[in-house]
């Protein structure tokens, strides 16, 4: 992403301040963006009069309006890191699952590493917390040993830096959904999205719209939300091999589980994928590392 | 095959007419046998990353990343996506099971997807083709001349 400022020389030579924020956490779909904004200390006070305060009361075009003036101050600096649902997906439905409050550290932490590397003078960074705010202050500061965290809930109303980081993230969001491009080549998808929550009926009615048998939906969409469970239940069923060896690990971890679920006449998990990919069970281990299996008969 | 077998299924593989396109082996399960927009929703990209000279393809399904490679069949080898057709009432059917296939499509290639993981020559698919060799050797006809060469080397294999 392209710096607005790339490390002016305010910043290399006065302490600064950053604040970072998210947005577009928690819908089903589109990006997730984290964005920071930064200033020297002792612009601060000048800051706090830019009403960016309270950012998530302010309108869309407000927000557009104080984004495009952020831009032209040549006091402040800014860097955004845009998500795309495909990656937050692929991360959160890999083998090993990455959670979804780890990508928002890496990417917080990101910024700051990108600012440092720019050359700017970071002394304090204000950031809204995600988790617990202790736990996620002492792995930003053992991170970056020299930097003072202040990890807080709600951040973004409390420290103007953190308001205009809020902006900053809001903003490219809203712009990058606005600007959506589909991969996908199916007919009739449309961007009337809503809100991305489930308690939104135009974003229940976009679901619908675009739900699709055996892909499930366009890219736009996060796949590892609980949102999407549901419907995937009424579509193709997929399995997923590293799905199966998470089940294997939750029956041998839990004994009760598994005493119950064999008292019932249960002798296990039974492979599903089995029934339709082939595997090679049951010979030798040349044909398995193949996954080549006897076709005595086609059916 | 035994004598007494009935003829087993019977597999149609005349030229099929339309090309299907690309054929695409996916690491999972899909409970669905009957034709897809694939080509609307699973858009392969070029990564540029080249492993053991086979360029590697990325592409996502159901929220998952894929890395894919193609491999080309071996010579003498042809693929077919092969249709089962309902058998017909007039057909002298003896053997209830006998099923009859068409082929819809040839290939000679096939990309094969992994998930998460870089596609290398120790996947399962790759290694499949090693069998073509091993069961060549074993059903090749022993020459008198090899049998020659064997008993002239009695202890080599002990």
């Amino acid at each position: 992403m392209a710096a607005a400022a790339a490390a002016a020389e305010w910043a290399t030579k006065e302490p600064c301040i950053m604040g970072i924020d998210e947005a577009g956490r928690g819908p089903v779909l589109g990006p997730m963006v984290y964005g920071c904004m930064f200033c020297a200390r002792s612009y601060h006070d000048t800051l706090a009069t830019l009403s960016f305060a309270d950012s998530k009361t302010l309108k869309e075009e407000q927000r557009e309006e104080l984004f495009e003036t952020l831009k032209t101050n040549s006091a402040i600096g800014w860097e955004v890191d845009v998500i795309c649902p495909k990656e937050l997906s692929a991360k959160m439905l890999k083998r090993t699952k990455v959670n979804l409050n780890e990508i928002s550290h890496n990417s917080a932490m990101g910024l700051v590493k990108k600012a440092l590397s720019m050359g700017v003078l970071l002394t304090d960074v204000y950031i809204d917390t995600v988790g617990d705010p202790e736990k996620y202050r002492v792995k930003l500061t053992e991170k970056f040993p020299g930097i003072t965290f202040v990890v807080a809930k709600k951040a973004d109303s409390l420290y103007p830096v953190v308001s205009g980081a809020s902006i900053v993230a809001k903003v490219t969001r809203d712009r990058a959904l606005r600007n959506w491009v589909f991969d996908e080549t199916a007919q009739n998808m449309h961007m009337d999205t809503g809100s991305g929550y489930p308690g939104d009926p135009n974003t229940i009615q976009w679901l619908k719209d675009h739900k699709h048998p055996v892909f499930g939906f366009p890219t736009l969409v996060r796949f590892s939300w609980g949102t999407c469970t549901s419907y995937f239940k009424t579509g193709v069923e997929v399995t997923w091999e590293s799905d199966e060896l998470d089940e294997d690990a939750a029956s041998n971890g839990s004994a009760k589980r598994q005493v119950r679920l064999s008292s019932l006449g249960f002798t296990g998990f039974k492979r599903k994928s089995e029934e339709i990919e082939s595997s090679g069970k049951g010979r030798c281990k040349f044909f398995q590392a193949r996954k080549l299996e006897l076709v005595r008969k086609f059916q | 095959m035994e004598q007494a077998t009935p003829p087993a299924a019977g597999v149609d593989l005349s030229p099929a007419g339309a090309d299907l396109g690309r054929v695409h082996l996916l690491p999972c399960g899909i409970r669905h046998s009957s034709a897809a927009a694939v080509s609307d929703y699973f858009k392969p990209r070029d990564t540029g990353v080249e492993v053991e000279g086979v360029r590697v393809e990325e592409a996502f399904f159901r929220g998952r990343k894929l890395q894919g490679a193609t491999v080309a069949l071996p010579d003498g080898y042809r693929g077919y996506v092969l249709e089962k057709k309902s058998a017909a009432k007039d057909m002298q059917n003896m053997d209830g099971d006998a099923s009859n296939f068409v082929s819809r499509a040839e290939f000679q290639n096939i990309t094969y997807w992994n998930h998460d993981a870089m596609p290398s020559a120790e996947d399962p698919l790759p290694r499949c083709f090693h069998w073509l060799t091993i069961a060549n050797a074993m059903h090749k006809p022993v020459t008198a001349e090899e049998l020659a060469n064997m008993s002239a080397t009695p202890n080599q294999n002990s």
